[in-house]
């Protein structure tokens, strides 16, 4: 069983993933970046799925600030936002995948199981 | 308001509704509009900042919103709650993200705001002298309205002169 923290400003997209994972994982939320981190620094999860456009603290902030209080931090970004510079920001700031918005189930299935192994 | 930027954000609209809720759309009449929007049940609304900057609005009757949030969720929503508030403001994001993704490729580089939702009818929306252009998408499950007020700006003043935005009055009724 893995612990998953699931980082997104949207209610119902937290509630889809969630139900999309199944009961197999321990799901954590945070509803900003910023409640991320502090959800990352109490709950140590295997693994970080984060929407980028949040308010108080976008994703791509929450990335970097994780990233530095854990450099073996598992975050795969999940977001509409798709534009190469914002790929290219998000994996040099250490994401270990990039998926746009709308998303097949599969697809984030897939790239957990070869994140978590 | 360029017309060019419209297809970006009709394309995702389209492409968006068909992968997240198996949904086809037809595209109806195309107008422009200097008058104030006066809203539907349910406005999305998301501003855009960067080469395009404006204020992107989607709005749809409630009967609309809870049928698409039942597909995208694939369960039955019956009242407009707080998920499903949230699942009617996700979609609006999803859209626009696509289309931001789209207008990069053509050159334009924008950002988009969280998205804000906007609940009951009758509430003055008003782009002040800036023209909107109206695009219905017209689903099976009824009209869900695209308003575009956009506009280029100078790449050396990306956030200079933001389109101003106006919600004079709510007289919502439900």
């Amino acid at each position: 069983m893995a612990k998953i923290l699931i980082v997104d400003d949207a209610e119902f997209l937290r509630v889809r993933i969630s139900k999309m994972l199944g009961g197999g994982n321990e799901i954590i939320e945070a509803d900003n970046g910023a409640r991320a981190v502090e959800r990352y620094k109490d709950a140590h999860p295997d693994l970080v799925l984060m929407d980028i456009t949040m308010p108080e603290m976008d994703g791509l902030t929450a990335l970097k600030e994780i990233r530095a209080f854990d450099p073996k931090a598992r975050v795969i970004m999940l977001t509409a936002l798709g534009q190469e510079s914002v790929v290219l920001e998000a994996v040099k700031s250490g994401a270990r995948d990039f998926i746009v918005k709308p998303f097949e189930r599969e697809r984030v299935l897939n790239a957990i199981n070869k994140i978590l192994g | 308001m360029d017309v060019n930027f419209m297809n970006p954000f009709v394309d995702s609209a389209a492409e968006v509704l068909k992968a997240e809720a198996g949904l086809s759309v037809t595209r109806g009449a195309i107008t422009m509009h200097k008058s104030a929007l006066t809203t539907n049940d349910i406005t999305v609304l998301l501003s855009m900042i960067g080469q395009v900057q404006g204020v992107v609005l989607y709005e749809m009757p409630f009967a609309t919103a809870l049928a698409l949030v039942s597909r995208v969720m694939g369960q039955e929503f019956a009242v407009f709650d707080n998920l499903a508030q949230s699942g009617m403001a996700e979609l609006g994001n999803v859209i626009t993200g696509r289309a931001t993704v789209r207008l990069s490729q053509a050159g334009y580089q924008a950002t988009i705001s969280p998205p804000t939702l906007i609940q009951g009818r009758g509430v003055t929306i008003s782009t002040l002298d800036f023209s909107r252009l109206v695009v219905p998408l017209v689903t099976e499950h009824g009209e869900l309205v695209v308003h575009l007020a956009l506009r280029q700006s100078a790449s050396d003043k990306q956030n200079v002169g933001l389109i101003p935005l106006v919600v004079e009055s709510q007289k919502a009724i439900g």
